[in-house]
């Protein structure tokens, strides 16, 4: 303790004398237990395990005499966060993270001071929402197409199916369980496995046919028709070529003229697999 | 549950109510504080070191609760409003917040408890967390969605003949709720519980297809996964360990049914060979039983000063079991030996596991005050393995135009499927603080892998297929902060593919991301944002041309406390041009698509002034509008208006009108207005 009173230190009480509302707000925040946790080595210096050293800056009362990490870039302020929160199951995505390299700081979405018991981040739905429209806003104007998931609505959140520390899966997608994709969290009859399996689902995700964020178009596919969407890859001719793409052309019967043919998915109604047919009918 | 929850979410009220007569709040605080003052006593005797900054006045409950009551009018398509909208009429819990604290910190420091939408809402959802510090974090979550998809336009042949049956609808309801319970949070060993339960129940329509005709039936659907899981965090100065354990269960039990008595003729109302086809009886049932166990395993360190390491091991290997049973009655034929039938039993027994494993590796190397490095690698690989048996009984058989027979055919089939990946990824990275106000990064990430799709013995030409993945993409970007008010951020992609899994895949693409944001005033910002992606496949027969472009402008204007405004307008642009060949001739056509999209939304808040003693009142205004052209022209506007007015200290009334307009000019039958009137009471502690 005399070590610390040394060190050019100001102490929590000291800054309170001029940031009071702050103070009384971070006295509610999670963070406040780094002025009573010993085992951080900050007992009575929350505010300097931040913002550093502030002695000087008590006695001069001069802001470029303390460091405030709003005005650092955003490495050098996230720096700062993972002293203490690097070596957390958060933190294991964010080399992945486009976040991380956009230089997004923590700061952008979590209120270090914030009051509100455990939350140093918006945890509504809504909340969640248009934090994330702030920056995203072209990805917010799909939700407004019609066919979308229920976030202007508040029943989901961007976090339910993105990590913004990011993850390894594509777009900082969420995780079902270990390694599956996160959309079978709600999606489970989708999961599988099948028996006879549809590639596209497997390979590349739901987003090979759907616009998760919003479409106009039916079960937010990514055409207006559904044979559209299905002969854009099934097209190929059969070949011996392993270098070419997946999908063959359907056999000739397929008349596209007849209504019958038109919506793919009218027989192949087990598009995303099937557990008793091959040709997904049933 | 619902019960349980309902009960749950008026739990402040009647908490507000009992609070009441305990302490005697209109009293001096002295008097208010005495039923507290028993247990303090002591501490407040022993000598404190510094009294905490918290007010402990404060309410134990806080919060609020809405509930009111919503008329709807709805025109046009029913069918369509509820595909989109669905909210109905009736008294409604539309919202519940509130939080509790324990002062005396016994079971709990602090449960927070919020709710959406109760009362035959199309989304309903509830929420609590409950909190003691060094102790626990207790969370649960629950919500039950409706899914309702019947667009006449959708999945209908028979629309030209003026039928309006979507022949794939669904009005079911998916429901999720999870459980997570972490002890001793903030310590260095932290174990933790959870459990995930998914489930969706419903009817619908859909089809059950013979050789030459396909029939809408009725079908219902019930299926259920559980998710189990626990593990425990090791968190220490210089490294995290993560390890868990999960596991799975789950069941589908949906089945297809048409009762006896009526006939169904299906998609095909001509003859066949001088004879109708048609269904009269179904039950087809599907038994679907699985189950999974998974590992995770997750670690990042940062051994010296000047590295960070990230890594990930995860296993997962679900497996189903399948038992499908199917009795069918009708007039049917079996076009590959020209027979006609009249009853079908088929069974089937399958099976298949899905074993899939992914690793990653990445390090941040920071040899230079100014420089980072970051490097990752990915694995993921999957290979799902089926096989199924089938036998397929058809009864009365007789050959066309000649009449049927008595005589059975029983046919026996053996499957075995196969679908594999394997996807790896690596990436290096160099970010450069090149000055105090400039970010620069550039990269290079190289993707390969192999996928293959096998169902054996092979039928027709489409048995087997094989891709394999190369692409080689170059990454850059910067950061721009010239001022304190001014942020520039920009990244672009380019890559180059000797090999895609699909047609439509990643090939040769760029995609350009750029966002600048203005704060030119205390009280206004201003955001704009450019995203491109621009995707080629030159293959001969495939000729992809894919550009899909973003423009967005955002304002942020709270220039006083009386009012403020956030509105946003995007137009987006999106172009697709594909080779494809007509299954009947396979004559090389062209797929296009087009989206030209207007998007706009806007919300103004306006403090209204004082009128008598209303003091606090508040006026919304605003929505989004949705108009694009293209390929499917649609237009959606919903606008709203809400009025807030303080009605005593606790308590406050508001009305909400909104207003849903769909319309396209393709399918005029899908167009729908609905007005949706709502009005309540917030009553808040």
């Amino acid at each position: 303790m005399a070590a610390d009173v040394a060190a050019p230190y100001a102490g929590s009480a000291v800054c309170q004398a001029c940031h009071e509302d702050i103070f009384s707000a971070f006295a509610k925040s999670p963070h406040h237990e780094v002025d009573s946790d010993k085992q951080r080595g900050w007992v009575d210096k929350a505010c300097e395990s931040c913002h550093g050293p502030a002695l000087k800056h008590t006695e001069s009362a001069d802001a470029a005499d303390v460091r405030n990490p709003s005005k650092l870039t955003a490495a050098a302020a996230d720096k700062i966060c993972l002293t203490c929160h690097l070596n957390t199951p958060t933190q294991v995505g964010r080399l992945e993270s486009s976040h991380a390299k956009d230089a997004v700081a923590c700061t952008t979405c979590h209120k270090v001071h914030a009051d509100g018991g455990q939350s140093l981040v918006v945890r509504k739905a809504a909340a969640i929402n248009l934090l994330c429209a702030g920056c995203h806003t072209n990805v917010w104007a799909q939700f407004q197409r019609p066919e979308h998931h229920k976030l202007p609505e508040g029943a989901m959140s961007c976090v339910d199916c993105h990590n913004p520390h990011g993850s390894i899966r594509p777009a900082m997608g969420q995780s079902f369980g270990s390694n599956e994709p996160g959309c079978l969290r709600c999606h489970g009859d989708k999961r599988g496995p099948f028996t006879f399996e549809h590639g596209p689902v497997r390979f590349e995700g739901c987003q090979t046919c759907h616009e998760p964020h919003g479409s106009a178009n039916p079960r937010m596919l990514i055409r207006q028709q559904v044979r559209l969407l299905c002969l854009e890859c099934h097209a190929n001719l059969p070949t011996a070529n392993k270098t070419g793409t997946i999908g063959v052309v359907p056999p000739s019967f397929h008349d596209l003229r007849s209504p019958r043919f038109q919506n793919c998915t009218v027989c192949h109604q087990k598009i995303h697999g099937s557990y008793a047919d091959r040709d997904l009918l049933r | 549950m619902k019960a349980t929850l309902a009960v749950l979410c008026f739990l402040p009220l009647l908490a507000q109510e009992q609070s009441s007569p305990q302490p005697p709040p209109p009293q001096p605080p002295a008097d208010a504080k005495a039923p507290d003052a028993k247990v303090p006593d002591t501490k407040l005797d022993t000598p404190s070191p510094a009294p905490s900054p918290v007010p402990t006045t404060e309410n134990w409950i806080t919060g609020s609760v809405d509930f009111g009551y919503r008329w709807v009018s709805e025109g046009g398509s029913f069918p369509t409003y509820r595909t989109f909208v669905d909210l109905g009429s009736g008294p409604k819990l539309l919202g519940a917040e509130f939080t509790i604290t324990d002062p005396k910190h016994r079971a709990f420091d602090t449960i927070k408890v919020r709710a959406t939408g109760w009362g035959d809402e199309p989304y309903e959802t509830a929420h609590i967390d409950v909190s003691k510090a060094k102790f626990y974090d207790f969370s649960a979550d629950y919500r039950d969605i409706a899914y309702f998809s019947a667009l006449p336009s959708f999945a209908d042949p028979l629309l030209a003949n003026g039928i309006t049956l979507s022949e794939q609808t669904f009005d079911t309801r998916r429901r999720f709720a999870s459980v997570r319970l972490d002890l001793r949070p903030g310590s260095w060993l932290i174990p933790y519980l959870a459990f995930d339960r998914d489930s969706g129940s419903g009817t619908g329509v859909t089809t059950f297809v013979s050789d030459t005709n396909e029939f809408p039936v009725p079908n219902t659907l019930r299926d259920e996964t559980n998710l189990y899981r626990g593990g425990v965090r090791i968190e220490r100065r210089h490294f995290h360990v993560t390890l868990e354990e999960g596991g799975t269960t789950f069941k589908d039990d949906q089945s297809v049914f048409q009762s006896p008595g009526a006939t169904n003729f299906g998609n095909v109302l001509t003859p066949i060979f001088g004879e109708t086809t048609d269904l009269t009886n179904l039950m087809a049932a599907y038994g679907i039983r699985g189950s999974s166990r998974y590992s995770k395993g997750l670690f990042t360190a940062n051994p010296v000063s000047w590295l960070d390491l990230y890594g990930q091991f995860l296993f997962s290997q679900p497996q189903t079991t399948v038992n499908y049973q199917q009795y069918d009655t009708g007039n049917y034929l079996l076009q590959s030996q020209l027979l006609f039938y009249t009853s079908q039993a088929y069974l089937v027994s399958a099976a298949s596991k899905l074993p899939h494993t992914t690793g990653s590796f990445g390090a941040e190397i920071r040899p230079l005050r100014r420089v980072r490095l970051v490097e990752s690698w990915l694995t993921d690989r999957l290979h799902n393995s089926g096989a199924a048996s089938s036998l397929n009984t058809l009864g009365s058989i007789g050959s066309t135009g000649l009449g049927s027979t008595t005589v059975s055919a029983q046919m026996l089939a053996a499957l075995t499927s196969s679908l594999i990946t394997n996807y790896n990824q690596a990436e290096a990275d160099v970010f450069v603080d090149a000055t105090s106000k400039l970010i620069l990064h550039g990269g290079y990430r190289y993707v390969w892998g192999e996928a293959g799709d096998a169902v054996l013995p092979p039928e027709g030409l489409i048995s087997a297929d094989q891709a394999r993945l190369r692409r080689n993409v170059a990454i850059g970007g910067l950061t721009y902060r010239p001022i304190q008010r001014v942020s520039i951020s920009a990244d672009a992609e380019s890559a180059s593919s000797g090999g895609a899994y699909f047609r439509t895949s990643l090939y040769n693409y760029q995609k350009i991301r750029a966002q600048a944001r203005y704060q030119a005033l205390k009280a206004l910002s201003v955001t704009a944002d450019f995203n491109a992606l621009i995707n080629r496949n030159p293959v001969a027969g495939v000729n992809y041309d894919y550009r899909a472009q973003q423009e967005s402008l955002s304002l942020l204007w709270s220039p006083q406390k009386a009012w403020d405004f956030e509105g946003s307008y995007t137009r987006s642009t999106l172009r697709s041009d594909i080779g494809y060949l007509e299954p009947e001739d396979l004559a090389p056509q062209t797929s296009l698509y087009r989206d030209n999209a207007h998007t706009a939304s806007a919300l103004f808040n306006w403090r209204l002034p004082p009128v008598g003693r209303i003091t606090g009142a508040k006026l919304t205004a605003g929505g989004s509008l949705f108009i694009s052209s293209g390929s499917l022209p649609t237009r959606y506007y919903q606008p709203l208006a809400t009025v807030l007015v303080p009605a005593g200290k606790h308590a406050a009334w508001f009305a909400e009108w909104r207003y849903y307009g769909y319309g396209e000019p393709i399918f005029l039958l899908e167009g729908f207005r609905a007005q949706l009137i709502t009005t309540g009471l917030r009553l808040s502690r």
